[in-house]
């Protein structure tokens, strides 16, 4: 609960009526009240500029005792100055499409509030460096976001690499970085940070949902399929690690090495193991490649697939049948909860042109992530980072509110969001070419919970993150 | 073909040149006026570590000729170094660096071997097999090195003189002190080449037959040369290590390798000592103050590597030499650029 | 061994093509004395344009593609294996027309030249095509799998394999049975003599370049089904290609044919028991090679050792 100067103005808000619901000028998101946009269990919150100048002036005071940040601090205070946010989302390499799905994510939900009139009174704006998929541009982009460009947050990661690289640098200067999409176990455990959070299912979370039900439904002898690099390994060592915890029998891994086209010889060696399921942590474009001709062979069916996680702009336009086997994700665009209907609208005027016809999973990442951060922002009053850490720490967000089974909610103590998973397949026999996914089960955040990231996660302290209010 | 600055007896005698104190006040000052012109702090650390790593590529490359398009590896290996040295021993600054400079060493040591005793076109393309065969290693050696994901969680340890202590966290701080590190090493560097053994060296890249002939044991000196500029590049490394607090196999790839020879180039190192210093510089400024007009700005700088390689291979420094020295030419070769 | 004989078969697939990559490799080292270190870009451009020939992009165009669009996919794919070395050929040219200039330089500046026209048409490629990873649309009927004796194997290798083989002897063909080919040699032989003879050297020179530069492409468009098509595919190309010509020895077709052979088997091989370290194979093999025996299986001194 909110005390002092904001208490004050939420009231005031809550009798003025509807702020920029409808209005002209708002765009394609006049739908969505502000309330609505900010509403969190049907409190709402708002913040006038009476308020913000009232806390200016102690702050202007503060920063001029305060050091090397002083100049900027002071500038930040005014409403002026436009919050920037730095996005750094691979746009070039194994990772581009996803990238791109995570940045259009994000940009909608900035649009959405700028279209309220900002956040704190200011405009948003986005600066957004390419960090290549490679992990030292994104340690540079990282620190030219920070020091040159003076973003107040970190939005964005698809390769685990680079969110690692970005991470370490966010948290030497106390920035928040969001983590929308990468799913390494290891972001939630031993590479966790402060100010670093977590908004996609991991590995560990996907293996849960899929590996019990495939040994009770298919049989315990593994195989394992393992893209030869930090990710699949990860991964795969998540997979196995369950496949005996539930008395399975891991027969053999296969590593592919990145950039593989061919996959015959592995998939000779799959058939010549004579294994029940294959669990693949096969990622990016060499998972294309890979489903191609594991359909071209017909060998979709038996042994029976798992991919851990599917990235919807992974498999967006490919044929049906190149989608064996079963797989998951955090999100579906045709699930049937209340609020979808209306999301895939909205994703559709915003980007008419672009060829996927509906959002997926890294969209959504990037979205809910973007709008839960600026909604801390604009609770906490402040871009301190520490005070918007603290709000999102234990942040319980609700189903209805993120359009999925489970309420969600952002684990303290690995910063990751703890939310429902759900197991597809492919959806054989439909007329729509869109609509690809069959949704086979949807499991509890708690159910598939990574305990062992809670083990390897070690958080900073608040006193050893420093201070960072842009 | 053009040589590189044959020194006049005076200059060579002088351990610290002008130029260099016009090149030091300017870097010192560069924390001052780096943000102004809206540029910050790590550009100014990368710059400076970079220049390090050019300069003593440059005593291979430009000095004795021998172009090696895989010297990224030993750049890597002192990055790499650093890291597992601090992890694993415990290691803070000074023995941090050494461990990288002694890794690198030994790397080149080893890999000067293989090519010492080629020249050419055999010796380019060895190094570059040499640079991808450390590049496949520290990419799937990933129990030690992190694989692509890299080592990360190296810190910044402070820099203990005895009698007082300087904390590097913070970008600033950390520029002078590799700052301090480059101008002593250009120091050092200044005294090699224009001490005999760099004569040698010099000999060397202009006829190697008859460097031989003369009496000298051709493939000691290019060894060393390798290992010296190995050396150096192993320095540079550690230092980048710090700078980013991570180590990645990326510096080890051709692509990587393939632009510190193109700086050096670029900024004339093969017509003079402070070519690569220019050429880093363009490259940098380049990066971030064209790549953030453009997508496309390394579409422009490799256009006008290949501009200058056919046109003007003596690059920044030689044209700017040139421009100094208005006037009818001597017959020989270009004269050359600043010392 | 029923499970060695698909790496076997990948091995001499891979060591067929890579024949086609060094034998162009060797007629520009050969005839011009020049290493051409973009020669691994022409083959990611030969294979890009063919990407673009097969599902042509033509803002502005739209129904004229579209219709384009329709045609047999044999008949796109048949028209990109003839456009896609073309135009790596063309490339190759205007290269060469660059290099004039570092003719009786060192042979650094060559190498400097062709190194960064590697890096120009890289990113050039980048800007065009993206650097997302593409798929080359291929009929069909090459698509898929066949099973003999137990072994799965891709269809489109074994027909890579064979279009190899058969662009393999073309050349030969075209050196050993035509006049062009006899001048070729000739001028790979003595370049002073051919002019002397009456033949416009630079206008051989120009054309073994782009010949060189199209069967690189024409490489490239029938290998990326099996690498993949990204930006720096061609950075895997070079070295393999020097390593065969240093073991097959600078001149000898043959010799570099085997070669050939014997590097792919090498890395299939590898792939069968270390797959992640096969590619690294080639390197190791490279340094190995020139450490022990610098003029090769069946070389002679040559401009290599400059």
């Amino acid at each position: 609960m909110l005390d002092g100067p904001l208490a004050e103005t939420t009231e005031a808000l809550q009798h003025s009526g509807n702020p920029g619901a409808g209005g002209t000028g708002a765009g394609v998101f006049h739908a969505m009240t502000r309330e609505e946009l900010m509403s969190q269990k049907g409190i709402s919150r708002g913040i006038s500029r009476r308020s913000l100048f009232t806390r200016s002036g102690a702050l202007v005071a503060g920063a001029a005792v305060m050091g090397p940040w002083t100049h900027n601090r002071v500038y930040a205070a005014s409403s002026d100055k436009p919050l920037k946010l730095g996005f750094t989302s691979d746009a070039s390499g194994q990772y581009a499409n996803s990238g791109a799905s995570d940045r259009r994510g994000m940009l909608m939900a900035i649009a959405e509030f700028n279209a309220m009139g900002g956040v704190l009174g200011r405009q948003i704006e986005t600066i957004h460096l390419d960090t290549e998929t490679t992990p030292a541009t994104g340690s540079r982009v990282a620190e030219r976001l920070i020091t040159r460009d003076e973003c107040a947050f970190l939005i964005g990661a698809v390769s685990s690499g680079v969110a690692n690289a970005v991470g370490q640098v966010a948290q030497k200067y106390g920035a928040i970085y969001l983590n929308t999409n990468s799913s390494s176990p290891s972001e939630a455990g031993k590479d966790c940070h402060r100010v670093k959070f977590v908004w996609d299912g991991n590995g560990t979370n996907f293996a849960k949902a899929a590996v019990r039900n495939a040994i009770d439904s298919f049989g315990k002898r593994w195989m394992l399929v393992t893209n030869d690099y930090v990710w699949g390994h990860n991964t795969s060592a998540a997979t196995r690690k369950l496949v005996e915890a539930y008395g399975g029998e891991i027969l053999d891994e296969v590593l592919v090495p990145q950039g593989t086209r061919d996959f015959s010889a592995v998939l000779l060696q799959v058939q010549q193991a004579g294994a029940d399921v294959v669990a693949a942590a096969v990622g990016g474009d060499d998972q294309k490649a890979m489903r191609q001709q594991v359909a071209e062979l017909g060998m979709g069916e038996k042994p029976a697939w798992i991919n851990n996680q599917q990235d919807w702009p992974d498999v967006y336009g490919l044929p049906l049948d190149n989608l064996f086997g079963v797989f998951g994700t955090t999100w579906y665009w045709k699930l049937d909860l209340p609020g979808v209907t209306d999301f895939v609208r909205r994703y559709q005027e915003a980007y008419p042109e672009t060829a996927m016809r509906v959002p997926g999973n890294v969209l959504y990442n990037g979205y809910m992530a973007t709008r839960e951060l600026l909604r801390c922002v604009e609770e906490a009053g402040t871009t301190n980072n520490i005070a918007v850490i603290k709000l999102l720490e234990g942040r319980k967000m609700s189903a209805a509110d993120r359009m999925q089974h489970d309420d969600a909610v952002i684990d303290p103590v690995t910063h990751q969001v703890q939310q429902t998973i759900y197991l597809a397949t492919a959806n054989v026999g439909t007329q729509d070419p869109d609509d690809m996914f069959k949704i086979l089960s949807h499991s509890s955040p708690d159910s598939v919970v990574d305990a062992e990231a809670a083990e390897t996660c070690k958080l900073e302290s608040y006193a050893d993150t420093p201070t960072y209010e842009m | 073909m053009i040589s590189l600055a044959q020194v006049a007896p005076q200059r060579a005698r002088q351990r610290i040149t002008p130029a260099m104190g016009c090149f030091a006040l300017v870097m010192l000052s560069l924390p001052l006026w780096i943000v102004p012109v809206g540029l910050y702090d790590y550009l100014g650390v990368e710059i400076a570590i970079w220049m390090l790593y050019a300069l003593g590529f440059n005593l291979l490359f430009g000095y004795a000729g021998l172009h090696s398009f895989g010297h990224g590896a030993y750049f890597g290996v002192g990055a790499y170094a650093f890291g597992l040295a601090q992890h694993h021993l415990g290691a803070g600054l000074w023995l941090g660096l050494a461990s990288a400079m002694l890794a690198a060493t030994l790397a080149g040591a080893l890999v000067g071997l293989f090519v010492s005793h080629r020249r050419g076109i055999y010796f380019a393309l060895l190094t570059i097999a040499f640079g991808q065969v450390f590049w496949f290693v520290s990419v799937k050696w990933h129990s030690v090195t992190g694989g692509e994901d890299g080592l990360q969680n190296i810190r910044r340890p402070a820099a203990d003189f005895g009698i007082f202590t300087v904390e590097l966290a913070d970008n600033r701080s950390f520029y002078l002190f590799v700052l301090a590190i480059l101008l002593l090493v250009i120091v050092l560097l200044w005294r090699i080449v224009h001490s005999p053994f760099g004569r040698v060296l010099q000999a060397l890249r202009q006829n190697e037959l008859r460097t031989r002939f003369v009496g000298y044991e051709v493939w000691r000196f290019k060894w060393a040369a390798f290992v010296l500029s190995a050396l150096v590049a192993g320095l540079a490394g550690g230092l980048f290590a710090m700078a980013q607090q991570s180590a990645y196999p990326d510096v080890m790839g051709l692509h990587q390798s393939g632009l510190v020879v193109m700086m050096t180039l670029v900024g004339g190192g093969l017509v003079s000592f402070w070519g690569p210093v220019l050429g880093v510089a363009v490259y940098f400024l380049a990066r971030d103050l064209l790549g953030a007009l453009t997508e496309t700005w390394l579409l422009w700088y490799g256009l006008m590597f290949v501009l200058l390689v056919i046109f003007k291979p003596e690059g920044l420094a030689g044209w700017l030499g040139a421009l100094r020295r208005p006037g009818p030419r001597p017959r020989a070769a270009p004269r050359r650029a600043a010392e | 061994m029923a499970s060695l004989l698909p790496h076997l078969l990948n091995g001499l697939t891979l060591g067929l093509l890579f024949a086609l990559i060094a034998l162009g490799f060797m007629l520009v080292v050969g005839v011009m004395e020049v290493i051409n270190l973009a020669h691994g870009s022409l083959f990611a451009l030969g294979a890009y344009f063919a990407l673009w020939v097969i599902a042509p992009s033509l803002p502005g165009l739209q129904g004229l593609a579209q219709s384009y669009a329709g045609l047999s996919i044999w008949l796109r794919y048949l028209l990109a294996l003839l456009l896609g070395p073309l135009f790596a050929g063309c490339v190759g040219v205007l290269l060469e027309r660059l290099l004039r200039r570092t003719y009786g330089k060192a042979p650094l500046y060559g190498l400097l030249l062709t190194f960064g026209a590697a890096l120009v048409i890289e990113e050039m490629i980048r800007i065009l095509w993206g650097s997302a990873e593409q798929h080359l649309p291929l009929p069909t009927e090459l698509t898929g799998a066949v099973l003999f004796s137990g072994v799965i194997y891709s269809k489109y290798k074994l027909f890579a394999a064979g279009f190899a083989m058969l662009a393999i002897a073309g050349l030969w063909f075209l050196l050993e049975r035509t006049p062009y080919g006899a001048i070729i040699k000739a001028g790979a032989h003595d370049s002073e003599m051919v002019r002397a003879l009456g033949i416009d050297l630079s206008r051989l020179r120009a054309l073994v370049f782009g010949l060189g530069a199209a069967l690189s492409g024409l490489a490239g468009v029938v290998m990326v089904p099996i690498w993949g098509l990204r930006p720096h595919v061609g950075i895997d190309v070079v070295i393999p290609a020097f390593l065969i010509i240093v073991l097959g020895g600078v001149g000898s077709f043959w010799g570099a044919v085997i070669a050939s052979i014997l590097v792919g088997l090498a890395i299939g091989l590898t792939g069968a028991y270390a797959s992640e370290w096969s590619l690294m194979s080639m390197y190791l093999l490279l340094i190995a090679v020139v450490s022990l025996r610098a003029r090769g299986l069946f070389g002679r001194k040559s401009v290599l050792e400059n």
